[in-house]
């Protein structure tokens, strides 16, 4: 496996967030979580690399359990995209790509930089690669905070609602790079409401609420037949476009 | 450093004695530099061009020279055309010409900050431009500039030590004095540098409770 | 006359102007790299430390310049031998780096977490994240605020003058003994040379900051 979950619990003061979250992935798999809001999705991916320490349960990655003492090296390989970009602002956009092969995986300047163009032109963006990051649209933001990932050339990336924070024109670009990197084989676990997406790409849904995950399995099956009556509540609403 | 105690009780009395001349001095400075800030500002947003030009002249020369280069050009410099002045008096002046142009930049940015509706409202009642201002937008702006002009109070303080260098005998001069008879100069300057600190911070607690009680909601 | 004794006095007002220069740089240097750090423990670092460095804040902005000055002119040197120069860089200057040690501190809390996270995210260390990510943000917003620290540190550097520093001040008040008056037109142009240098310490300044500002970031480009 190349990610296992395990048992994972978490707690901010007395309410009890995530209640013991299991799950595996294997490499190349694309899963997507979906869930109401204020369930413990983002806080449950945000344990897997822990920028939440979770309380209590283990995270392995290709077979090694991620502690405080190997986090840096272990999040190299799991990459993290925000819902709000967060692109390094002082930075160029090829710098945000390049910084991290060249301070994090000892890459050359132009080594560095090479791969940063590289990167830039799979998800399209190697026209704004001069620009500032406050010169973007928040589509080119988003797909250039991938590329950012991507440079790291991690066995994983955990996505939080990359779309969520954008106009509903701009998801497109943003859905159709995942997309490909879904194709190309890039292992990815994806918190979003994205039904497309979800249904093209994704090799299992997990779906998640009050802390637990309630179902999971292949996009037909939960799309088509859900098991759990609130599953199917969730899913109609956000099938017929009211916010979820 | 019980020994330091116990010549800090010793000296104490004769230092505190050179507290009232800072009180005095730092009280008479921040008066004169709150009422001529208060024309400063007043000329600087209202004044017709030529009133306007010689105000912001006035606060770029006294924000742009050290405060100790214009005691020595008021305490020794004037008496060359005839004008003499005790030390004490040309410290206050030194001083209070100084932070009028500080308090007036800074009330000149509150009266700014207060919208422009307020005086327009205030014309529409039929108040002359002089009663808007005085009436409704003074009130106003004195509020927002509280922690500014708090702040200024503080360094002021602070800053009336420099009356030392033109041989006022206020703390910082006692302490010298002292450190002369005894030859225990680090001794002296921890226990003034103690006083300073606790001056400092009582003005500071007392400015905060006047912020408080002249808060209005919305200000 | 007046004008004679001042050309022939001017060698000695521009060797005192780069004394207080030389005193400006050090001390506002010792200030930038203390209160870096100040500012860095403050906001990222244990409790403790935190407390420590608000203490060490408190302190060196609470007591006059003067008085600093006097305090590790007089006092300290009876236990570690300097000069007034030397004494005067460090008591200004650790003064200074209690000032600085604000702006830098409001200019941290003032970057947004994301970025933090995003750099956490990626695998940096909290002190990598800090230097590659937190600190050229900080910096860059830092400038502005940063400026009325030059200006009230170069006048600050007149006050060296009570500790026997022969910087412009102190060359103003020879010139006045030596020529046995003139005191109006030595001070007047003692006066210019500070208000001259603290213009054009402001101006480099800004353009500085201007040449830094990012785009979508640019606070007083009004110019
Ligand atoms: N740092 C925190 N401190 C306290 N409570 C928190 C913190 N972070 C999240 N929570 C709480 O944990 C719960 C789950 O939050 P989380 O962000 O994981 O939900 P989510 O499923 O991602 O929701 P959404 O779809 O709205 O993003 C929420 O009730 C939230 O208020
Ligand atoms: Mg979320």
């Amino acid at each position: 496996m190349l990610l296992r979950v395990e048992n994972i619990h978490k707690s901010y003061g007395a309410a009890e967030i995530l209640k013991g979250v299991s799950f595996d992935m294997a490499p190349g798999q694309s899963k997507v979580i979906m869930g109401p809001s204020g369930t413990g999705k983002s806080t449950l991916l945000r344990c897997i690399n822990h920028l939440t320490p979770p309380d209590k349960g283990r995270i392995f990655v290709d077979g090694e359990e991620l502690t405080a003492k190997n986090l840096n090296t272990m999040r190299q390989k799991v990459a993290f995209v925000f819902q709000d970009f967060n692109l390094f602002t002082h930075l160029r956009t090829v710098e945000n790509v390049a910084i991290g092969p060249r301070k994090l995986r000892g890459f050359g300047k132009k080594a560095a930089l090479d791969l940063a163009y590289k990167e830039l032109e799979r998800v399209g963006l190697s026209d704004r690669a001069d620009a500032y990051p406050a010169e973007l649209s928040g589509g080119q933001q988003q797909r250039a905070s991938i590329a950012r990932a991507l440079a790291m050339e991690p066995k994983l990336i955990l996505f939080d609602e990359p779309t969520s924070a954008l106009d509903p024109e701009l998801t497109g670009e943003v859905v159709s790079v995942m997309n490909k990197l879904a194709s190309e084989g890039m292992t990815m676990l994806v918190v979003s409401h994205e039904i497309g997406f979800a249904r093209k790409a994704a090799d299992e849904i997990i779906f998640m609420e009050g802390g637990k995950i309630i179902e999971q399995g292949p996009p037909s099956q939960i799309f088509n037949a859900p098991q759990q009556d609130r599953t199917r509540a969730f899913l109609n609403v956000i099938e017929h476009g009211d916010d979820a | 450093m019980s020994a330091w105690f116990d010549f800090a009780i010793e000296h104490l009395p004769y230092v505190l004695l050179g507290v009232p001349t800072t009180l005095g001095l730092w009280v008479s400075a921040m008066t004169i530099g709150a009422m001529l800030g208060l024309v400063l500002a007043w000329a600087r947003i209202y004044g017709n061009r030529p009133i306007y030009v010689i105000a912001t002249i006035y606060v770029e020369i006294f924000r742009g020279t050290p405060m100790l280069v214009q005691m020595f050009f008021i305490y020794l410099g004037l008496p060359e055309i005839g004008i003499v002045f005790d030390p004490l008096t040309a410290a206050v002046i030194a001083i209070g010409l100084n932070t009028a142009a500080y308090q007036a930049e800074y009330l000149r940015g509150a009266v700014r900050s207060v919208p422009m509706g307020q005086m327009t409202a205030a014309r529409a009642l039929g108040m002359g431009k002089f009663q808007g201002f005085v009436n409704i937008i003074l009130p106003q702006a004195l509020r927002r500039v509280i922690p500014q002009w708090s702040n200024e109070a503080i360094l002021e303080l602070k800053y009336t030590s420099i009356a030392y260098a033109i041989g006022v005998t206020e703390i910082t001069a006692r302490a010298e004095k002292i450190g002369y008879e005894t030859f225990q100069f680090f001794e002296v300057f921890l226990l003034i540098a103690a006083i300073y600190v606790v001056m400092t911070s009582i003005v500071a607690q007392l400015l905060l409770l006047l912020e408080k009680k002249v808060s209005v909601p919305g200000l | 006359m007046i004008f004679e004794t001042l050309l022939s006095q001017m060698p000695y007002l521009v060797h005192g102007l780069t004394v207080a220069i030389g005193l400006l740089v050090c001390l506002l240097s010792l200030g930038l790299a203390l209160g870096l750090v100040l500012a860095i423990l403050e906001v990222y670092g244990h409790w403790t430390l935190r407390l420590v460095c608000v203490l060490f804040e408190r302190v060196f902005r609470g007591i006059p310049a003067i008085v600093l000055l006097l305090l590790f002119y007089y006092g300290v040197t009876d236990y570690i031998e300097m000069g007034s120069f030397t004494a005067a860089v460090l008591a200004l200057g650790l003064r200074s780096a209690a000032y600085q040690s604000q702006i830098f501190r409001g200019a941290f809390l003032s970057v947004p977490n994301g970025q933090m996270m995003a750099a956490r995210a990626m695998g940096m260390n909290k002190l990598q994240a800090i230097r590659d990510i937190i600190i050229p943000q900080a910096l860059r917003m830092s400038i502005g605020p940063w400026t009325n620290e030059f200006s009230s540190e170069l006048k600050a550097t007149s006050l060296a003058y009570v500790i026997g520093v022969v910087e412009l001040t102190r060359q103003a008040k020879y010139i006045i003994s030596n020529t046995q008056g003139n005191i109006l037109v030595v001070f007047g142009v003692v006066a210019l040379m500070y208000f001259v240098v603290n213009r054009a310490g402001n101006w480099a300044l800004y353009r500085l900051e201007n040449r830094l500002s990012l785009p979508g970031f640019e606070h007083r480009g009004d110019a």
